[in-house]
């Protein structure tokens, strides 16, 4: 069992928790520095949303804590919302607003900087196209809703990122763009904590990998430095703890 | 604060690209320009109506020739009942209680309708009058509105995302409430007109601004449900079900209960078992028009003795208008007593249905309504008693100048005699009895306090909703398992 390191960013401890009656998470340990990305791969239904949800306040843990800056977050949900940005894994925004209007909705909400500037130099850096802009998002594919989430996620420019399958539905080019953007921030200080099935990209970016099944936390390895894992042995790795 | 403000507005913005909200917001204009207009205008032309009928029943009454003065009594007089100002937005019990009496001797008539108030003017659309509209079709139209404003979130998830950027739920909620507030204050702006039209029509200023107060809270009462609503609900189509359940159960349900245990625990004696018992009453009381009848044994010997004469041709008095004016005054009371048992009857019950006014805000909407605008059960009685005060009072003039100015010889022999008969008609100028009638209305300070309590239970509802419905958004926001 760790223990909550103090210098830790995040970080969970025997994290336990039950949804409709099931046990989804069990005891779940780790921990996430800051400046770090943490990928958190595993298969479906494996309880990497429940962890993000449960880091974000909307899930009571049953047992343990997800703690963020050593504080529990149950204790005080509004300073984590304060200091987290979230992709949520559909990336929900208003169907009925265009990229513009949804930026600037979520960013005044927030008090943060919602320029047209600066909304467009993010949609920029996510690479959605400026025509589209101004259409519905009900107008809008998958990975197109997906950037202007990502967008959201950067501009709300805050010290936590939660990301649940950023990738998805993106195109091979707008991947590689937003594996830098991430890079990017970690370099700055940003903690990351991303969930993703892409276990390539996964080990390009992130420092540490966590694998969960079943809701337990069954492989913990570096992405980076000496003892680095290649994505060929998480991969088959995942695909043992599949059939198991 | 400011969040929720722009979260107000942002509701706002998805209701105006929305097509349901464009169909609701015709809906509404529709129904509460209808109901203003069609009841302003009928209101208006009975008004006119009564106005010049009472004035031409007066004029006809005062220019009858000259006449035997029982006839007078039988030739009877109409009053009209002019509608209170506030009638305009609720007309109150007036379509169904009638506006006009027929005073005449020895008769109690029971009110009708205006002339020109024809019964295809009182099937359902004569009823839609702005207080239905405002106490019943509005609140629907805000559910329609906002059953969605938070469970639409919370289905689409956008709820959360809306959280991580440091809006607490409790914002969220405020912020859809203030949306729905917001909008119910503008559909609430036509009564506000219609209130200020009453005020130019004689209303007092208070009352016509704590009319329209009334309706403001009831409706920030619907909204505070609603979002509550919303917000307890999982799912939209849900919160919506839930929703027009309770808008069934505090709108129809509830006052039709409340109506049928006011009448089943205080049951209203039948108008025929009345109507027999008074006419029972009235024989044993005599009949006035038959100067032989027993029932006058007593007066004619005291009349007899006081005068000191043998017969009642040498009174100084005519008898049979002594006779007349007796038995008006006895017939008199014994229909005022059966009028005052039907009064308290009536009231009773409607007291017992009041008791229900904590149960449901359109409950006790209702009876502030009527009471602020003088259109109540009340009122209507009032109307009855200073009708018969005034059919009394012109009745028994004719009774005295029955007695006084015409020969008890002649009066006996009248039919029979045509010299007689001329001497039995009075000069018209004793017609000039009647003046303009004009039913009293409780005062400000009586309304405002009969209001109170009722306007207390809005308050206590608007409380309580909202209080459920913060609830409802820190518990949804805590909790998205299960
Ligand atoms: N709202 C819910 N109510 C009840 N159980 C739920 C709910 N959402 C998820 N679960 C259950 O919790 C477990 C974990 O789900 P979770 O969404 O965390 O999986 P995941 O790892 O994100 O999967 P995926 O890769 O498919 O997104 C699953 O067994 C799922 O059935
Ligand atoms: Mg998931």
């Amino acid at each position: 069992m760790n223990s909550p390191s103090p210098n830790k960013v995040l970080s969970a401890t025997n994290l336990t928790v039950n949804r409709g009656g099931q046990q989804v998470l069990n005891a779940v340990n780790f921990s996430v520095a800051k400046g770090e990305i943490f990928a958190l791969l595993g298969g479906n239904g494996a309880g990497k949303s429940t962890t993000l949800l449960t880091f974000l306040g909307f899930i009571k843990p049953t047992n343990g804590s997800a703690q963020v800056n050593g504080a529990t977050v149950h204790s005080d949900v509004k300073a984590v919302h304060r200091q987290v940005a979230y992709l949520p894994e559909a990336a929900n925004l208003y169907a009925h607003l265009n990229a513009w209007e949804n930026l600037d909705y979520f960013l005044s909400l927030a008090q943060v900087d919602n320029s047209r500037e600066s909304i467009n130099a993010a949609l920029d850096t996510v690479g959605l196209a400026s025509g589209a802009r101004v259409r519905q998002l009900e107008t809008y594919s998958k990975g197109m809703r997906q950037k202007v989430g990502i967008a959201l996620a950067i501009l709300r420019d805050a010290p936590i990122l939660f990301l649940d399958e950023p990738t998805s539905g993106l195109d091979p080019v707008a991947i590689d763009e937003f594996n830098a953007i991430i890079v990017g921030l970690a370099e700055r200080g940003t903690t990351v904590l991303m969930v993703t099935h892409d276990v390539y990209g996964a080990c390009r970016v992130a420092r540490n990998i966590g694998l969960l099944q079943k809701g337990q936390m069954v492989g913990h390895f570096a992405a980076s430095g000496d003892e680095q894992i290649s994505a060929d042995e998480v991969h088959r790795m995942f695909a043992e703890h599949h059939k198991a | 604060m400011n969040s929720a403000w722009r979260i107000a507005r942002e509701e706002w913005r998805y209701w105006l690209r929305s097509k349901t909200a464009t169909a609701v917001g015709v809906a509404a204009i529709l129904l509460i320009a209808t109901s203003l207009v069609t009841n302003y205008l009928r209101i208006d032309a009975e008004r006119d109506a009564r106005q010049q009928l009472q004035a031409v029943a007066e004029e006809t009454f005062r220019n009858q020739p000259a006449r035997h003065p029982h006839r007078m009594v039988h030739y009877g007089h109409y009053v009209f009942r002019t509608p209170a100002p506030l009638a305009i937005a609720d007309p109150g019990v007036d379509p169904y209680t009638g506006t006009v009496m027929f005073l005449e001797g020895h008769k109690q008539n029971t009110a009708t309708f205006a002339p020109g108030y024809t019964q295809a003017l009182t099937g359902p659309l004569a009823t839609l009058s702005p207080a239905l509209v405002y106490q019943l079709l509005v609140p629907l139209l805000l559910i329609v509105m906002g059953f969605a404003s938070l469970a639409r979130e919370r289905e689409a998830r956008t709820d959360q995302l809306v959280y991580t950027m440091s809006v607490s739920p409790t914002t969220l909620w405020l912020g859809k409430s203030a949306a729905l507030a917001v909008l119910a204050m503008i559909l609430s702006m036509p009564l506000a007109g219609i209130t200020a039209l009453a005020w130019l029509g004689g209303e007092s200023v208070v009352i016509s601004f704590v009319f329209w107060l009334g309706y403001a809270l009831y409706l920030l009462c619907w909204v505070l449900m609603i979002t509550a609503g919303s917000v307890w609900q999982r799912r939209a189509s849900s919160a919506l079900l839930v929703l027009l359940a309770s808008w069934l159960l505090l709108g129809v349900l509830l006052p039709r209960v409340a109506s049928s245990a006011a009448e089943a625990s205080l049951p209203l004696q039948s108008n025929v078992r009345n109507n027999l018992e008074i006419a029972k009453a009235l024989r044993d009381a005599g009949d006035g028009h038959n100067s032989a009848d027993p029932a006058f044994n007593k007066l004619r010997a005291q009349l007899l003795a006081q005068y000191d004469v043998e017969k009642i041709e040498e009174l100084p008095v005519n008898y049979r208008g002594i006779i007349a004016e007796a038995a008006e005054k006895k017939q008199t009371e014994i229909i005022n007593r059966f009028a005052r048992r039907r009064v308290d009857q009536e009231l009773a019950q409607a007291s017992a249905a009041n008791r229900f006014n904590l149960l449901s805000p359109y409950l006790a909407l209702k009876s502030f309504s009527i009471t602020t605008a003088n259109t109540n059960l009340e009122q209507h009685h009032q109307f009855l008693r200073d009708a018969e005060t005034l059919r009394f009072s012109f009745v028994q003039q004719l009774n005295k100048l029955h007695a006084t100015e015409l020969a008890y010889v002649d009066d006996a022999k009248r039919s029979i005699d045509a010299s007689s008969e001329q001497r039995a008609r009075i000069d018209p100028q004793h017609w000039r009895m009647l003046d303009g009638f004009e039913s009293e209305r409780p005062g400000v300070t009586a309304r405002l306090t009969t209001a109170l309590p009722n306007l207390a239970i809005l308050v206590l509802w608007i409380l309580a909703a909202a209080f459920a419905g913060q609830r409802g958004a820190m518990r949804t926001a805590q909790q998205t398992n299960g």
